[in-house]
């Protein structure tokens, strides 16, 4: 009697191991392609970005000293010291509310909120993130400066800050508490653990680098704000004495700045103050990604 | 269907239990007696309900939104399901191993010191009996000299037993495990077995399988559930030679032959 296992024909390995459906060429033929297109978007979008920055430090540099980075002194008009101790202060302040809030709204939000409160929670913080931060601004103002009577202020502009970055943070701690693998919260809970001590001893550990990380990517977005910040304080000489002082920003520089003449000292302070920030932000964004490669390296044995 | 103990001390008593889910009745109606120094196996086809309850007998199901518990879990004579009661502190009497090992990303020694650190022990006392854990679990003599080292580092073998000391650092008198050696290699389900063998001298201990052949090894009672019904309980040898009820015959053969 016959094998059972009778092939239709012979076929080589090669047919039996090649895939050669259309598909696949297909694909194949797609990626080829990525591969010379990417580069070259890659290129597109670095030489703007190039462009500007060039533009910037050609106008900055030739009459940066480091005077005008350091000078306080209200007579010298032409100086960036107090606006760089001034956006300190602000952020200092304003990343803490922002902080304070956020790890509170996002642990409550990740842990102990029912999903249907939780939903609509994550539902408001993703809309106010979306919002143009000029319409935060308008509402630290009218709540704020008019309301409460802080006056265009140190506060009201530090608070209104506070809240344009508090979804930003609220978001990482949520996620870093939500994304906690589940067998580590039973164990936690398994082991007797109560809901603070799983928060702080367990959670909180695992999921520090991350909340980190957003601390920095808000500081990085919220320095670089103009609208909450013109519309609720106004431009100082001075580093505020109280907080109930009209204050300078870093962004409101280069705002009240920009439209002096070309040529002129207060124009290449707009450009200095520019130059600045862009290297602030892109030094906080080079720290989130040593952070998050850390990070994932760390994890690496909990995620398996 | 109801489990006696056979006239030991009753350590814990379900009674009643039903677990039900929004769209089905998880566990219907079981009723069962664990005794002191005793190791029972809970057998059963997945999803008959093994998890489940398991994790009613110390109010680990809470953790699960939307699951409704009746009846009563009855430890030394307290419902633990009582109002009154915290469910924190039906977990610390009342401890759990789970399906994979699911130690802490921290050192040994703080993964066994978890649950001590949790009750403010002193350190001097926290490391009498982290080490008196470590022994318990089988685990000292491969771990004593290197504490400090990230739990991570063990094999899966050894995670699991790390799991059963933290589990008992807190001198609970319940056991609950699992299927604890189901992500395990034949060695280092072997060593697990052997320390389940050791501590059911000294502990209630409720071992989840769904290997007979494992519940034949270790335990000296089996419960068999199916589908959220306890449809037969009693010695091992018993109900494994001589099944009353045809599903449990049918499902000891199913994983025998
Ligand atoms: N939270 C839940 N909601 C709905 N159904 C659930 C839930 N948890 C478990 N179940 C169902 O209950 C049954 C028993 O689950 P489980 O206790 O995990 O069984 P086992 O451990 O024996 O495999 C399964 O069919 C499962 O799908
Ligand atoms: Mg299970």
């Amino acid at each position: 009697m016959a094998s059972a296992f009778v092939f239709r024909r012979a076929e080589t390995a090669e047919e039996l191991l090649f895939d050669r459906s259309l598909r696949t060429r297909w694909r194949l033929g797609l990626d080829r392609a990525l591969g010379w297109l990417l580069p070259l978007l890659f290129l597109v979008a670095i030489v703007p970005i190039l462009d500007l920055v060039y533009y910037i430090a050609s106008h900055a540099l030739p009459t940066l000293t480091w005077t005008v980075l350091t000078s306080t002194n209200p007579y010298d008009p032409d100086a960036l010291g107090v606006p760089i101790l001034s956006t300190a202060a602000i952020m200092a302040l304003a990343i803490a509310v922002a902080v304070g809030l956020g790890l509170f709204g996002g642990v409550a939000t990740a842990e102990f909120l029912p999903e249907r409160s939780a939903g609509w929670v994550r539902t408001t913080a993703n809309m106010l993130v979306g919002t143009p931060s000029v319409v935060l601004g308008y509402f630290g103002y009218f709540l704020l400066v008019i309301t409460f009577g802080w006056g265009l202020s140190f506060l009201a502009g530090a608070v209104t800050l506070a809240f344009f970055m508090t979804p930003y943070i609220f978001r990482v701690v949520d996620l870093a508490y939500s994304s906690i693998p589940r067998p580590i919260r039973e164990a936690a809970y398994g082991s007797g653990a109560r809901p603070y001590q799983y928060v702080l001893r367990v959670a909180a550990p695992i999921a520090f680098p991350q909340i980190l990380n957003g601390v920095f990517l808000a500081l990085a977005i919220g320095v670089g704000e103009t609208a909450p910040i013109v519309l609720t304080t106004t431009q100082s000489v001075i580093f505020p004495p109280t907080v109930f002082s009209p204050v300078t920003f870093l962004t409101g520089t280069i705002w009240e700045n920009f439209s002096q003449p070309a040529g002129s000292p207060a124009l290449a302070l707009a450009f200095q103050a520019a130059l600045l920030l862009m290297i602030v932000v892109v030094g906080l964004n080079i720290l989130v990604r040593v952070i998050s490669a850390r990070y994932q390296k760390r994890l690496e044995g909990l995620y398996q | 269907m109801s489990g006696d103990a056979n006239g030991h001390d009753v350590v814990v008593s379900v009674q009643h239990l039903t677990v039900r889910a929004p769209q089905r009745t998880i566990l219907d109606d079981v009723s069962l007696d664990f005794a002191a120094s005793s190791l029972t196996a809970v057998v059963g086809p997945s999803g008959c309900g093994k998890t489940t309850f398991v994790r009613s007998l110390n109010r680990m199901v809470e953790l699960t939104p939307g699951l409704e518990v009746d009846g009563a879990v009855v430890y030394l004579g307290q419902d633990i399901y009582d109002p009154r009661v915290n469910p924190v502190m039906v977990r610390r009497r009342i401890g759990m191993v789970f399906q994979r090992p699911t130690v802490f990303p921290t050192s040994i020694f703080e993964n066994a010191a978890f649950g001590l650190r949790l009750i403010g022990e002193e350190i001097s006392e926290i490391e009498r009996e982290v080490e008196e854990a470590l022994l318990r679990a089988g685990l000292w003599e491969e771990v004593k000299d290197d504490l400090d080292r990230p739990a991570l580092s063990l094999s899966g073998g050894q995670q699991q037993r790390l799991c059963i000391a933290r589990a008992l650092a807190t001198q609970p008198r319940v056991l609950l495990l699992d299927e604890p050696t189901s992500a395990l290699d034949p060695a280092a389900t072997q060593r697990v077995e052997a320390t389940m063998q050791r501590l059911k001298e000294d502990y209630v201990l409720v071992l989840v399988t769904h290997n007979v052949a494992q519940a034949a090894r270790v335990s000296d009672r089996i419960a068999v559930l199916h589908a959220g019904h306890l449809i037969e309980v009693g010695p091992t040898a018993e109900v494994l030679e001589r099944p009353r009820n045809p599903l449990t015959a049918e499902f000891i053969t199913g994983r025998f032959s």
